[in-house]
């Protein structure tokens, strides 16, 4: 009874908002991160060969399509974080951060003009990296 | 002093000092209260006038000097007699949806004295830069005191 009472009292009665709306804090890797999982996926899928009847025709040229599709994707999410969301004082703490930004943009290209599963992976871990450094600016990488 | 003679000198003598003495140490316990009054009714007063304004932090952008979840007190006559100027919390109705209010810091004044707000972490906070100047009569007080959590009881600014 007491303690309800005194809780009564202290408890807020008003909400101050110390908030944050767009254009913040809606920066997120995972799009480059699946896009680039996306074209090994594709990759892997070309190189199965899948043969020579119409259909399979079909589904090997929207592998290719979507290769091609997601290799940008990855381009565009990495570039809008690196060029929106890092601040200088991040390029001061990863000064590797622009290169690891052009290495990105270079490797996903090479992506689009091969069908080759090491370039792939390599664009999956690079990707990663990325991810991480954005993550750790943020004091760790939210649990899935 | 006839009726005081009979007893013995000494003790008649110390009757009137006895009286002396106590009235000197009321005396002083009664200044102590007083000075001791004076020196929290300005807090103890404040206290009263803003314990209605009691406000929940929610969201980041004030970090690290607020905290979602922060209990806090809001002043709401401390920028009757000045008006806000950079360096000051200000709890404002939000310029975009007055029903919900902000919590924000001064940063600058415009020219017309309206007021620049921006939250301490402001790599996560929607403020001026968004929506612009706020108009100083429109907040509603000042955040000066945060009473829960208990570790981190005391006074914000």
């Amino acid at each position: 009874m007491l303690r309800e009472r005194i809780a009564a009292v202290a408890r807020p009665r008003h909400t101050v908002h110390a908030h944050c709306d767009i254009p913040c804090g809606i920066y997120d890797p995972h799009g480059a991160e699946i896009g680039a999982r996306t074209v090994a996926r594709m990759v892997e899928l070309i190189n199965q060969n899948l043969g020579d009847d119409p259909n399979q025709r079909n589904q090997f040229m929207r592998c290719v399509a979507i290769k091609e599709q997601h290799a940008e994707i990855v381009k565009h999410e990495v570039r809008v974080i690196w060029g929106d969301y890092f601040k200088p004082e991040h390029v001061e703490k990863y000064p590797h951060l622009h290169d690891l930004v052009w290495r990105i943009m270079k490797q996903a290209g090479k992506c689009k003009q091969t069908v080759d599963a090491q370039a792939a992976a390599d664009l999956q871990a690079l990707v990663k990296e990325f991810a991480d450094i954005f993550w750790e600016t943020k004091g760790g990488r939210p649990q899935a | 002093m006839p009726r005081r003679s009979p007893s013995v000198a000494a003790p008649s003598r110390g009757v009137g000092d006895l009286a002396q003495a106590r009235f000197r140490a009321g005396l002083r316990v009664g200044i102590g209260v007083a000075a001791l009054g004076f020196a929290l009714a300005p807090p103890l007063a404040r206290l009263v006038r803003s314990w209605p304004l009691r406000s929940a932090v929610a969201g980041g952008s004030m970090r690290p000097t607020l905290e979602p979840g922060d209990w806090l007190l809001v002043d709401p006559r401390a920028y009757a007699a000045r008006r806000p100027r950079p360096s000051d919390l200000v709890a404002v109705p939000d310029p975009t949806e007055p029903a919900r209010w902000l919590v924000k810091r001064v940063v600058d004044l415009d020219a017309d004295g309206w007021l620049e707000l921006r939250g301490d972490n402001p790599d996560e906070s929607t403020d001026s830069r968004i929506f612009g100047t706020v108009d100083p009569q429109s907040v509603i007080g000042r955040p000066w005191a945060r009473y829960w959590p208990p570790h981190r009881l005391g006074l914000v600014r």
